[in-house]
């Protein structure tokens, strides 16, 4: 139950005020200024109105007639609101994404989309205009007194009843609507496969390579060249070296612990007494932090927690490569790619897969979107019915492309995580595009007819870095 | 301390009733209790409004620099430009202080405190010492959040669902540090506050009634209040649990919700086996329930408004109680909508579409008859009954696309849209506030004994309700055009460029809007000290509360406590001369109670004659540690 406590107290000590400077030249006096008009504006009024409010009582005549003002304003809101309704519709009702779905389950949604928006709009301008309707008609009357009214079966059945039927009519279609396009079984065999990846913050695409094969992968094998995990025998190697490098490393630093410590408290010392604390902020912070987590232990016991976490992975990257069958070199010839590249009528079969935090993939064109989930699969099937030239030419903009954007707060570079998808017409353009991408391990040298045969497999220091991990 | 220097202690507290302490800051009134609730969370609303109009700057003027960020917000505002991770934070906060502070505490503690004892009555509470702790437990929650946000990391910034493992992972994003922590302190101590609250509100409600108040008999608000608390006593456990899995998966190595994950700069994590969507499903268990526990209070104080400035009886008072209950019970088995599309199998988001789109009935209901008490009404507009007018209104344009975004496959192309920041925005957070509004301007003569400017009060609604609908509507077309929530700016994707003008439009009638709240803000505090004296019963009500005596006193009446006749409608009755007929004055032409109500049944003579000031649970309390 401490734990949390402790920890906060661990983090407390590194909050160190940052230096202010108070200066007053640089601010935005107008803009100060225009604020301090607009509060005392809103005051002066207020009080114009206390006062008025105060000849009322002393004159004992209305100033105003508010019960008529506002029963007038209700019928305003009623022209006003219609206007700005009918406004909007026009002038933006023409940027929404309705009955152009580039998908085809899209165009169903599109109908469900329809059918719900009929019975709403009518129920809406319905009670809206009556409530302000009411409002204008029956407002106060000296010497009128209300209907006393308290209840009528017949009319509350009724109003339950009709929104129930009408409730279920829309369930019923959206359950099938729903039911067609998420239902796992109903993806065709044939659909392609899409690896589609996240990360903080962008997205990468994996294709099958000539085998049709999707090469299998963990988060554990994730390492600087193999940015998705891929089960590649050379990667996997060098990261396992690597992580035997760290791990004696931190051997090392723990070794010198003692000494690391004694270091930076005479570093500090040093600092405090030559009063450099100020002159040289961001140094005087770090060795602080250092000198601190020395004297805590926090130091040490960071230490040992990075090496522990390292040793798991090692072990576990061990065990996975005793599997033979997880590492069949499938993976070799996939192509990782910056880009989408989908053929127009054909069904694909997006498997999501996520690195850090959990990500949306949204492709709004599309009507799809699905939540990118780090340790747990996730898929969207949808068939595009229409190509990037095509939706180019219908938006009129011949700049426009198809995206998928990241649609769940996953950090600070969220609004800026999309990967462009286009759609082309024809098989052949796809192969050409799928052609110029690079493998994840490069071929092996087709070899000239002159050269006597071997039976050597390709050197792992022939592979390319597909993909630079950003 | 020893016992005899507590009982010392709570000996001198005892004897100096009206002393500075114990009247104004360690009160067990529940009248000062709710006078408490409300003003700290009139400054939580300022807080959070004032967030809301920092983050709709940059989303209008992505390019401008506006050096008031700078002064304001220090490092974060470096520039004049807003930090990428502080604009996270400041969505996170906003959403956090507008959902629990001001809208949960702020709306259901005021209300709660001030009109169940009144209403029902009863001396106070059923305990006034739990009562105490619980506002106590918000303000430290309310302390702790602020601080949060002074941190160097800055405060929590997954958004105000938090979800994992964005918030549990301190290198994922520097809000998930310290002000992460001290975002699930902050909440641990709200959960507290609020269950300490809902038992006190439930065992009142249950136990407390006076002579003739049957269940039956109880203003709609006090069934509002309480299966709000009913609502709150189920559900908010759970977020504490789904919280503390929360902390021990950021401090002490668990796994409940992190598998497979590698992070830059850490690289590979030895968590597997938990699952992020074990978070959602816990979160939203409270997280729907908690929909309604903002807005069921607004709609109470709603038909309570109506009814009396309609000077009409509530049309369908069973109706309005059953749907009330129909909403609580539903809203425990919907909260899969909110998760249509997390990888949840599909199957089950039918189920909850199907669930969801019933909740729409009794919805529909009360906005019927909320229709129904108005016509041939003579309204009378008072700034409450504008507001409770505006929150009908809300109601319906946000509760209709409910059902766009209840249906799982609109949800597809909809969910965390801009489609749905308009939906909740509209249908809890601006009908809720504007419950809230309506609550104050009518029960303030209860509250403070005076009146409130009622001119500055119809400024107040109508630039706050048009400037509301300038701000959410044009919400809906960004959200159908694909526009997703939580993006810091949209000039880096050139399709969203459209939006520009409407971003900017938005967020001028925001700054309208907040304009309007120091209109009401001046009105409120002026008035406590300068407002016009109140009068008995202001508004003619029926209702209980207006019989007490405008000056405080402690134990509510000064002498016996009335008995109930009758319900609480009974406006404009054929057969009196006045348009109201309280509910504690005695029938003077028929002596059969049955006869005089709208079928009210005889009043329950087991009800207690005299409440206890002290209840069970305080008495229990007393012997336990010992005090006097």
């Amino acid at each position: 139950m401490l734990l949390p406590f402790v920890a906060m107290a661990q983090t407390a000590t590194d909050v160190v005020q940052p230096p202010k400077e108070f200066n007053p030249a640089g601010w935005d006096w107008a803009f100060i200024a225009a604020c301090a008009l607009t509060v005392l504006i809103i005051l002066v009024i207020a009080r114009a109105f206390d006062i008025g409010s105060l000849t009322e009582k002393v004159t004992g005549k209305k100033v105003i007639g508010w019960t008529k003002v506002n029963a007038w304003l209700a019928i305003i809101i009623i022209i006003a609101g219609a206007a700005g309704i009918t406004y909007e519709m026009i002038y933006h009702g023409k940027l929404i994404l309705l009955n152009d779905s580039a998908s085809e389950h899209g165009k169903t949604i599109d109908s469900m989309f329809n059918w719900t928006f009929g019975f709403t709009f009518l129920v809406f301008c319905i009670t809206e205009i009556l409530l302000f309707w009411f409002m204008f008609r029956y407002r106060y009357r000296e010497g009128e007194k209300a209907l006393y009214y308290l209840h009528n079966n017949k009319l509350e059945v009724f109003w339950t009843i009709v929104p129930a039927i009408v409730l279920t009519f829309l369930v019923l279609r959206g359950f099938n609507t729903w039911s067609r396009i998420t239902d796992p079984s109903k993806v065709s065999k044939d659909a392609t496969q899409i690896e589609v990846y996240a990360y903080q913050f962008g997205w990468k695409a994996r294709f099958a390579g000539d085998d049709n094969k999707f090469g299998e992968s963990n988060f554990t094998f994730i390492s600087g060249t193999n940015p998705l995990g891929l089960a590649v025998g050379a990667e996997v190697d060098s990261l396992m070296a690597e992580l035997k490098r760290d791990i004696s490393k931190i051997d090392i630093l723990l070794a010198s612990a003692a000494d690391s410590s004694r270091v930076w408290q005479t570093a500090l010392r040093d600092l405090e007494a030559k009063q450099n604390t100020t002159a040289y902020p961001e140094v005087y912070k770090d060795v602080l932090t250092k000198a601190t987590d020395a004297r805590t232990g926090a130091y040490v016991r960071n230490l040992n927690k990075d090496k522990k976490r390292k040793q798991t992975n090692l072990w576990r990257i061990a065990e996975y490569k005793k599997n033979k069958d997880f590492f069949n070199n499938a993976a070799n010839d996939d192509k990782i790619t910056t880009e989408i590249v989908l053929v127009k009528g054909k069904e694909y079969v997006f498997k999501f897969r996520a690195r850090d935090v959990i990500h949306s993939a949204y492709m709004p064109e599309f009507r799809a979107q699905m939540n990118v989930v780090p340790g747990m699969a996730t898929q969207f099937a949808f068939t595009p019915i229409k190509t990037t030239a095509e939706a180019r030419k219908d938006k009129n903009n011949k700049d426009f492309d198809f995206h998928l954007y990241c649609n769940k707060i996953c950090g600070a570079a969220h609004y800026n995580m999309k990967i462009k998808i286009t759609v082309v017409a024809t098989e052949q353009e796809y192969k050409e595009w799928l052609a110029t991408q690079t493998t994840v391990v490069a071929p092996p040298v087709v070899e000239t007819p002159e050269a006597p045969k071997t039976d050597s497999v390709a050197p792992a220091t022939d592979k390319t870095v597909a993909v630079i991990h950003n | 301390m020893s016992t005899a220097a507590l009982h010392a202690e709570h000996d001198a507290h005892h004897h100096h009733k009206e002393s500075f302490i114990s009247k104004y800051v360690f009160s067990m009134d529940h009248k000062m209790i709710s006078k408490q609730f409300l003003i700290t969370g009139i400054i939580m609303g300022i807080l959070g409004m004032g967030m809301s109009l920092l983050f709709r700057l940059q989303l209008a003027w992505p390019d401008e620099q506006f050096s008031i960020l700078e002064v304001l917000l220090g490092k974060w505002g470096a520039g004049g430009k807003l930090d990428p991770n502080f604009y996270m934070g400041l969505v996170t906060i906003h959403g956090t202080i507008m959902v629990f502070y001001v809208l949960t505490a702020g709306l259901s503690g005021t209300f709660s405190n001030l009109l169940i004892p009144l209403q029902l009555g009863a001396r106070d509470m059923a305990s006034p010492f739990l009562n105490m702790l619980s506002y106590w437990f918000f303000l430290t929650s309310s302390v702790v959040l602020c601080i949060s946000m002074m941190v160097e990391t800055g405060p929590a910034s997954a958004g105000w669902t938090v979800y994992p493992p964005l918030s549990a992972l301190e290198k994922a994003m520097p809000g998930s540090g310290l002000g992460m922590t001290l975002w699930l302190v902050a909440i641990a101590l709200f959960i507290i506050s609020s269950l300490l609250g809902g038992i006190n509100y439930i065992s009142t409600v249950l136990n407390m009634r006076t002579k003739g108040m049957s269940m039956n008999r109880m203003p709609l608000t006090i069934w509002a209040f309480f299966f709000t608390a009913v609502l709150g006593l189920l559900s908010f456990p759970v977020l504490l649990g789904a919280a503390l899995f929360l902390i021990f998966d950021r401090s002490a190595g668990t796994s409940f919700y992190l598998s497979d994950i590698y992070l830059d700069g850490v690289g590979a994590l030895e968590n597997i086996g938990g699952s992020p969507v074990l978070y959602q499903h816990l979160f939203w268990f409270l997280g729907h329930p908690e929909v309604y526990i903002i807005l069921m209070p607004a709609l109470g104080i709603t038909s309570e408004v109506i009814s009396t400035n309609a000077r009409k009886p509530i049309f369908g008072y069973s109706a309005m109680v059953i749907s009330l209950m129909g909403i609580s019970f539903l809203s425990f088995i919907v909260w899969g909508h909110h998760m249509f599309i997390t990888g949840m199998n599909p199957f089950l988001g039918s189920v909850f579409m199907i669930l969801t789109l019933i909740i729409a009935v009794p919805s529909a209901v009360k906005v019927f008859n909320y229709l129904t008490t108005l016509w041939k009404g003579n309204l009378r507009f008072t700034p409450a009954m504008l507001f409770s007018i505006g929150l009908v209104s809300f109601f319906i344009s946000g509760g209709l696309t409910g059902i766009y975004l209840g249906n799982a496959a609109l949800d597809i192309q909809l969910h965390d849209s801009y489609f749905v920041v308009a939906h909740f925005h509209l249908v809890m957070g601006s009908s809720a506030i504007f419950g809230m509004f309506a609550g104050i301007y009518h029960w303030y003569p209860k509250m403070f004994g005076r009146m409130m400017n009622n001119t500055l009060g119809y400024f107040h609604f109508w630039i706050t309700f048009i400037t509301a609908y300038l701000v959410f509507f044009p919400m809906h077309f960004m959200g159908l055009a694909g526009v997703p929530r939580r993006y810091y700016q949209f000039t880096l994707v050139k399709e969203f460029d459209v939006w520009m003008d409407v971003n900017k439009l938005i967020t001028v009638a925001a700054i309208i809007a907040g304009a309007a709240q120091v209109l009401f803000i001046y009105n409120f505090f002026y008035s406590i000290f300068r407002g016009k004296k109140a009068e008995q019963n202001p508004w003619q009500s029926n209702t209980l509360e207006w019989s007490t005596p405008v000056e405080h006193i402690h134990g509510n009446w000064p002498g016996e406590i009335p008995t109930v006749y009758r319900g609480p409608y009974e406006y404009s009755r054929p057969d009196r001369e006045e348009d109201f007929y309280p509910q504690y004055i005695p029938d003077e032409t028929s002596t059969d109670p049955l006869k005089s109500t709208k079928a009210a049944p005889a009043p329950d003579t087991k009800e207690p004659e005299v409440e206890p000031v002290n209840s069970v649970f305080f008495s229990a309390l007393k012997r336990v540690f010992g005090w006097s």
